[in-house]
């Protein structure tokens, strides 16, 4: 994760590395979706702030080197506090929500911030990744057209067949 | 009172069933003023948008989510009640509750009223349900029958666009329509979910009990109030579009957000009545109406409103205007509220009691394969069959709801479903669980929300005289008007109905080879608990309140007549689900829609009537 990324990064020299290249990289591993899907949703630059705004640099510093002593891998990570900072950044990439943290894990970052849930944005809900685990689309947010309802669903056998009866 | 504020009518609540009223007397060139408690921001196309960005950034995505608080006149939110940890509830917000189970259902104080979050579901109810008292011993009985209200059916179907397959609801439920008859909209595809229940349950005889009575299962599509394909059959009817922006929303898209906004405005709301009143109708917007004033000899001068700028600091001014009919439309709750602030219509001692909604009972589970979930309305077809019949006498009947959006009802799907397999409880002092990461949750996740089946068994509710609202002077809203308090709980003969359609859920569920994951258990998320015969339940509000101010024959034992005129004031109208003595199994507003467009031509009547002049015509003369 790229913290000493400045705030705003309006030109960018050329051949420098895309957009918080460490942050993608990390929620790739806790997501399950490519770079591609992620940088798709418009939310990387957000989702990075609203992490570090949450946690702060120190914690999400002690964070990286965890994962990384982890191999890489969330589900080896050893730490709780560490375990429920990668459910809360997954948490934001699936739904657009910033959850409340373990009671046990706020009281160890000291957070000054109140514990609450909170949609990140109005954009960031309808950008949410678990619509897309079950080939659904975000309520109020995706018109895909007059009884495309009746279809299966991508991805089925039903699809295949055609129809089920 | 100023000379200028007179007019030929005055209807109070720009909702579904007073927008309907207003346009049919202001067609018939009557002067109109139609008063409304709550704000029009949401008619234009900002104000909606601002209304959609509102619902998308709230954590809970309850029906009233995407509209702003109003202090002035608020509205009751599904999220006032909190479930106690051992059973019990307690009740936060607008409403005072009293009663042994809450009252879980909300409303809208808007303009365009609850029609702006409802599903939009539209069937009519069945012959059977306006006799009950006399067929099957419980609640009460209409004082008209079906045929009495077929005509404005028709009519209501018109006005509020609706789609459906008329030859499948009279053969497959028994409803009668003139031969020929044609919805305005063919019917509104079958989601593949119903399809595959269709597949498995059709012709499949099933009985709820070994011994108890049989019936033959059967997936019927539900009539909508949303545009679809216009039927060439019914006269040219051109689907009725957003209001705020022009040629848009005339087909429905699929968004899957109905309740609590559609978001091309593809389904009827009450604004579309609005867009289309001729111009003798006058809207008066953020005019809370707190008192009918009356004269000695009972009839009705007009109404008392309270006049305020600002939704969120509401000073007021009170005004007043007067006409020779004065129509209630405010919804059922707040029709018997303003009876109730005025002291009138109550010789009966009806006005607030018979209370219902229709109590809802889920159930959830995991189909073996992918049902395409969270995809198109929010249901497309139900089964029909458990509707009416003999059972009726015993238990309450109900209507079975095929979910097309998951678990979201019962669990908050898929939001909780992504909370519980990162480990996420609901406590936060809690120790969470491991979590999964990567593709083993988005693998996980995909296969188990893919699945999800949900049915919504929605009971009738049977008029009981405790069930009631009231008012207590000691708490006010902002404005000084005592806040309504409910008082209810559901009889017997309902939670045996409750009983019997768990039952047969599980029925349904073995028959489908789903794997049954229905769950009820007292705490926050559940006022709606309760044990009966040794077994845990736990109903929903559907929000179809009814009954308040209750129609009948009797001066004696209702309070409005068949023409929804108050019985004790001959130029004072409540219309609205208030009105219905029963409430069967069909969602409520078609058949309050029909009623409210057949008072509308008494009011009519009533007008002419009192303009007629009072000269006596000579026999055999011309005039
Ligand atoms: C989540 C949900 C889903 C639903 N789905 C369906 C469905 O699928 N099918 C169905 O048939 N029904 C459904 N309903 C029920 C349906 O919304 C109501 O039956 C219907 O809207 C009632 O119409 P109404 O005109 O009586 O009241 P409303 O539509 O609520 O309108 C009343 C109006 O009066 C105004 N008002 C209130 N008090 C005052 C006052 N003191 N002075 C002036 N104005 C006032 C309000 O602001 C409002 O505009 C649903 C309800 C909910 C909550
Ligand atoms: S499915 Fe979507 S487009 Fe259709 S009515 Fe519902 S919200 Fe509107």
């Amino acid at each position: 994760m790229d913290t000493q990324h400045p705030a705003t990064t309006a030109h960018e020299p050329p051949g420098a590395p895309p957009e918080c290249a460490g942050f993608v990289e990390l929620s790739v591993r806790l997501t399950g979706f490519d770079e591609f899907d992620l940088r798709g949703t418009g939310m990387v630059r957000l989702y990075h702030d609203t992490t570090l705004e949450q946690l702060g640099r120190a914690a999400v510093g002690r964070f990286l080197d965890d994962l990384a002593a982890a191999g890489g891998d969330p589900g080896a990570l050893a730490d709780e506090v560490s375990r429920d900072i990668a459910r809360a950044i997954t948490h934001l990439w699936y739904l657009g929500v910033w959850p409340s943290l373990a009671r046990a894990t706020h009281a160890a970052l000291g957070r000054g911030t109140p514990n609450t849930a909170f949609v990140v944005s109005p954009e960031a809900w309808t950008e949410g990744l678990a619509w897309r685990t079950f080939h659904g689309h975000p309520p109020g947010a995706r018109p895909p057209g007059f009884g495309t309802w009746a279809d299966p669903p991508p991805g089925t056998p039903d699809r295949a067949a055609g129809d089920v009866a | 009172m100023t000379a200028g504020d007179r007019h030929d009518v005055i209807v109070v609540g720009a909702g579904l069933a007073g927008s309907l009223v207003a346009k049919h007397l202001g067609d018939r060139g009557r002067r109109v003023l139609v008063l409304e408690a709550g704000t029009r921001t949401l008619d234009t196309w900002p104000g909606h948008l601002d209304a959609l960005n509102t619902y998308y950034a709230a954590l809970a995505k309850v029906p009233n989510a995407p509209y702003r608080p109003n202090a002035a006149a608020p509205s009751p939110d599904v999220l006032d009640l909190e479930g106690l940890p051992s059973g019990g509830y307690r009740a936060h917000g607008y409403f005072l509750q009293d009663g042994p189970l809450p009252y879980a259902s909300d409303y809208l104080r808007a303009c365009g009223g609850t029609t702006l979050h409802w599903m939009g579901l539209v069937p009519r109810m069945h012959p059977d349900d306006f006799a009950v008292r006399a067929d099957y011993g419980y609640g009460r009985d209409w004082p008209l029958g079906y045929a009495d209200l077929e005509p404005h059916y028709r009519a209501a179907e018109h006005a509020l666009g609706a789609a459906g397959d008329a030859d499948e609801q009279r053969e497959a439920i028994g409803l009668p329509f003139p031969p020929g008859y044609a919805y305005p909209m063919r019917a509104i595809p079958r989601s593949h979910l119903d399809r595959l229940l269709a597949a498995r349950l059709d012709g499949v005889p099933l009985r709820e009990t070994p011994d108890g009575p049989g019936t033959v299962l059967r997936v019927v599509t539900t009539p909508h109030a949303r545009n679809g394909t216009p039927d060439p059959r019914h006269d040219h009817y051109r689907p009725a579009g957003a209001t705020g922006l022009p040629n848009y929303g005339e087909r429905c898209v699929g968004n899957a957000s109905c309740v609590p906004i559609c978001p091309v405005q593809a389904k009827y709301d009450a604004r579309k009545t609005q867009a289309a009143w001729s111009h003798r109708v006058t809207l008066r917007a953020r005019a809370v109406v707190n008192r009918v004033l009356v004269a000695g000899d009972g009839r009705v001068l007009g109404v008392e409103y309270q006049r305020y700028d600002d939704p969120a600091a509401p000073a007021h001014t009170t005004r007043t205007a007067e006409a020779d009919v004065v129509v209630l439309a405010a919804h059922a709750v707040e029709n018997a509220r303003l009876l109730l602030l005025s002291g009138l219509a109550n010789s009966s001692d009806q006005v607030g009691r018979n209370l219902m909604d229709h109590p809802t009972l889920l159930t959830w589970g995991l189909l073996n394969r992918p049902v395409g979930p969270f995809r198109g309305p929010g249901s497309t077809s139900g089964l029909e069959c458990f509707r009416t019949g003999p059972a009726r006498r015993a238990r309450a009947p109900f209507r079975v709801e095929i979910a097309n959006w998951g678990w979201s009802w019962p669990t908050g799907a898929p939001a909780s479903d992504v909370a519980r397999l990162l480990g996420i409880g609901a406590e936060p002092g809690a120790p969470r669980g491991a979590g999964l990461f990567g593709t083993a949750l988005r693998e996980t996740l995909g296969h188990e929300v893919g699945r999800q089946l949900c049915l919504q068994f929605a009971m009738e509710q049977d008029a009981e005289s405790r069930n009631r609202v009231t008012l207590d002077p000691r708490h006010r809203d902002a404005l000084g008007n005592p806040r309504p308090v409910l008082t209810y709980d559901l009889s017997e003969h309902v939670k045996r109905g409750i009983a019997a359609a768990r039952a047969v859920s599980a029925r349904l569920f073995a028959l489908l080879g789903a794997d049954d994951r229905t769950a009820y258990a007292p705490g926050p998320a559940a006022p709606g608990w309760y044990r009966f015969e040794g077994r845990d339940y736990v109903f929903q509000g559907a929000g179809h309140a009814a009954g308040t101010h209750v129609m009948g024959d009797s001066p004696a034992t209702s309070v409005v007549d068949p023409w929804q005129r108050c019985w004790d004031h001959p130029n004072l109208y409540a219309v609205g689900c208030g009105s219905m003595p029963s409430v069967g199994t069909s969602n409520p507003s078609l058949t309050m829609a029909a009623l409210a467009l057949r008072s509308a031509e008494a009011v009519d009547r009533d007008l002419a009537e009192l303009r007629r002049p009072l000269v006596v015509r000579q026999p055999g003369g011309s005039s």
